[in-house]
């Protein structure tokens, strides 16, 4: 069983892993002295979105080209909550993340009904119908103007200086961070997994496959959604950019560089493009675009797991670690959708055993 | 040879003062009177998406060339003896202008920050200059929300704002005899926002809206504009789309035979730049409203030769309007004697000039907006085209307390 066996080598990982958590809350809590905290705050940001789309697309073999949507609604809900109720940050991001999860159950809903590129184009039809109802609603969104100065207010501090915003944006972020593992590491996660692989033996199982995407689809517009919203806070600005399908687009590059099924492989990725960005905005390069792609096609043709995935890779390599374990992650790229039989899903009426 | 002492660095990160300071001006005072020794001017642009041709690197050079002819005029009696010229590209990103423009005036020591396209960015921008109190001239920009809701003492606004573009074409063509409109606009905040002040300036001048067609957006299709324009035959048809909107409607205007029916074409924001990708052939004979244009006049076009020399394209307004900008800014640093954004703001303030770029100009000091001449202008035959961005021709000049709206409730600078 796919189950037993990731747990059998999640522990041998153990102390590995520890090791690593430690190395990295260790970079996180020095990440703004490294680079500006304005940009390690967009680190974080675009981190928690990219995991939230590897949730989805590395997990349970559902690419969202619309999760823009998620973290567009929430930075608006975010701002708006935030600008017109004058609630603190903290709590207008949490207002963000339970917007986007709360557009996502409709479209879960509709979506999961639809499989591989299907999937992937109703969820873009979804997230662009948003993009243009916010920006025809300007009285609301601000229309191409945005939404501009949104307010950082928490009990006492200084929270308009970036670097002290940093720390209250990296504790939400790692909640998310948290909330996102410990999903995946679950009975609940376990069948994400194996929905991914095999869907049918799933239903023969007795579970609901439609519940459990569905699930998996809030889910990760709620994490989305704490991403938007620390964002929007950070840049105290929601634009239409945000809703953008260019949005979406960037979350699953990062995902993908860093290595999907992995989780924190995007916490790589996020840091690699939104650096690379940065620096090439005062790089006197204009052909960013080409760069961007450029860096992207390199990493995947040298990296086929993702930076992450090939990292880990060398790593079971050194330890000696049979060859099974490594191949234990889900292939890295293409969502493997099986083709759907409708007979099958019709017929089905699966009940959760857990 | 006058050495330049520009020392221009494009990449931030590398920034460093290479002063070649050739005769070597006595140190008087350097220190009190400039911060950090040096001044330092930034330009947070797009140099790779939409807004490239119209900004980018032309602003850049703009703003270089403005630093350039003040230390050709000054010399050694510059109060700014050492000068940086940084620049940003934002991507057409908003996001991305917003922590560039931070980081310059919080790191990089950035005085002032000038152009930033497209109104999300330029806002953002303006809430920072206010934050980190230094200056930011916006030139790109159009939106009126900059000397409206969001105005601020250290946010100035250059160039042409959409006011100005519905008074130069609705309130002039109005005036002239062109009584009967029909206005066709993207049905989004931009083209709402155009053609209610189209309609305003319409009907105040006695002229009629026969009527308004909002379009999807972006759309490819007006042929149902175009038979509805045929129909109600009015004097003129305005149009609010922009880039390859604006290349389709104006296609379906000359397919369906507007022209010929005696029907004019007024666009409500056009630059050299829109008239090039489409071309003067499909183009001649539309109405627009600018605050340059580079062949206006001998002053213009030998700037406008200078700048063609630097980078081999004819500079578009904002390309002036960053010169005229940036110029005039270390013109009020020269006043003042110092690069304290405060002392520069009350030297800009109520400030009247004449420069390359803006006729007749003055600094309102009560909402921060730069008045100037603006011209209602036409797209040239094409057979009058003598060479490549020549396209415009002057109708008619609208004088600069017409050009621009009155200072704006919503703004208080105190």
């Amino acid at each position: 069983m796919i189950t037993v066996r990731l747990v059998q080598s999640a522990r041998r990982n153990q102390t590995a892993g520890w090791a690593l958590l430690g190395a990295g809350a260790l970079l996180a809590l020095m990440l703004p002295w490294l680079v500006y905290p304005p940009i390690a705050v967009d680190i974080l940001a675009w981190a928690l979105f990219a995991m939230s789309i590897d949730i989805l697309f590395g997990y349970a073999g559902m690419l969202s080209f619309g999760h823009a949507a998620f973290w567009g609604v929430s930075a608006y809900a975010t701002g708006l909550a935030a600008i017109e109720l004058g609630v603190p940050f903290p709590l207008a991001i949490l207002v963000g993340a339970v917007s986007a999860a709360l557009v996502a159950v409709p479209i879960g809903l509709v979506a999961v009904r639809t499989h591989g590129i299907y999937f992937t184009m109703v969820t873009l039809a979804f997230a662009q119908l948003i993009y243009y109802i916010a920006n025809r609603w300007s009285s609301l969104t601000g229309g191409e103007n945005g939404l501009q100065g949104i307010p950082r207010d928490f009990v006492g501090l200084e929270w308009s200086d970036p670097f002290v915003y940093y720390h209250a944006a990296l504790l939400i972020v790692a909640i998310g961070f948290w909330v996102a593992w410990r999903s995946v590491n679950s009975p609940t996660g376990q069948v994400l997994v194996a929905l991914r692989a095999n869907p049918a033996r799933v239903r023969a199982l007795g579970f609901s496959v439609e519940r459990y995407r569905v699930f998996a689809f809030v889910l990760s517009a709620f994490l989305a959604g704490i991403a938007g919203g620390v964002y929007a806070i950070g840049h105290r600005m929601v634009t239409l950019q945000d809703l953008y399908w260019t949005t979406s687009g960037e979350g699953i590059a990062m995902a993908v560089l860093g290595g999907t099924a992995t989780l924190f492989g995007s916490i790589v990725g996020a840091a690699l493009l939104v650096l690379l960005e940065d620096f090439l905005a005062t790089s006197g390069i204009e052909a960013t675009g080409s760069v961007t792609g450029a860096v992207f096609v390199l990493i995947l043709l040298f990296f086929r797991g993702g930076i992450w995935g090939a990292v880990s890779a060398a790593l079971a390599r050194l330890r000696g670690t049979s060859q099974d374990d490594v191949l234990e992650r889900p292939p890295p790229t293409g969502p493997a959708v099986p083709p759907s039989n409708a007979a099958e899903e019709a017929t089905t009426q699966g009940s959760d055993v857990k | 040879m006058n050495r330049r002492k520009t020392a221009v660095s494009i990449a931030a990160t590398t920034a460093l003062g290479v002063s070649a300071c050739g005769g070597g001006p006595t140190a008087l005072g350097d220190d009190q009177a400039i911060s950090n020794g040096k001044l330092t001017l930034a330009v947070v642009t797009d140099m790779s998406g939409t807004y490239s041709a119209l900004t980018g690197k032309g602003s850049l050079e703009a703003v270089k060339m403005a630093v350039d002819d003040y230390q050709e005029k000054y010399g050694s009696d510059a109060v700014a003896q050492e000068i940086e010229v940084l620049s940003a590209d934002h991507q057409n990103e908003p996001d991305i202008a917003n922590t560039k423009a931070r980081e310059l005036f919080d790191r990089q020591g950035a005085d002032a920050i000038f152009d930033v396209p497209s109104s999300a960015a330029a806002l953002a921008v303006a809430d920072l200059a206010e934050e980190f109190q230094r200056i930011y001239i916006n030139v790109a920009a159009g939106s009126t929300d900059l000397t409206g809701s969001a105005c601020n003492e250290y946010t100035y606004h250059w160039a042409y704002d959409t006011e100005m573009l519905a008074r130069g074409s609705a309130a002039t063509l109005t005036q002239r005899g062109e009584k009967n409109w029909y206005i066709v606009y993207p049905d989004y905040q931009f083209g709402q926002d155009m053609t209610a002040a189209f309609t305003t300036h319409i009907e105040a001048n006695g002229g009629k809206v026969l009527g308004t067609d909002a379009t999807p957006f972006p759309n490819d299709n007006f042929a149902a504009s175009m038979t509805k324009a045929l129909e109600i035959k009015p004097d003129v048809i305005a149009t609010m789309a922009a880039g390859s909107d604006l290349t389709n409607f104006v296609k379906q205007y000359n397919e369906f035979g507007l022209a010929e029916a005696g029907i004019e074409l007024a666009v409500g924001a056009m630059f050299d730049t829109d008239v090039e990708s489409i071309g003067a052939t499909q183009m001649s004979g539309t109405l627009y409203t600018t605050d340059w244009f580079w062949n206006q006049d001998d002053e213009a076009r030998e700037w406008a030769d200078d700048f063609k020399a630097r980078l081999d394209v004819r500079p578009t307004a904002v390309h002036a309007g960053d010169y005229s900008a940036a110029t005039q800014y270390l013109e009020a640093v020269q006043r003042a004697g110092t690069d304290d954004a405060d002392a520069v703001a009350e030297e800009l303030d109520g400030h009247e000039f004449e420069d390359m770029f803006a006729r007749n100009a003055r600094v309102r000091s009560e909402d921060h907006r730069m008045i100037h001449d603006s011209y209602l202008t036409v797209v040239k035959e094409a057979k009058d085209v003598q060479e490549a961005f020549d396209y415009t021709e002057l109708v008619e000049t609208i004088p600069a307390d017409e050009a621009f709206g009155p200072p704006s409730s919503s703004c208080d600078l105190g």
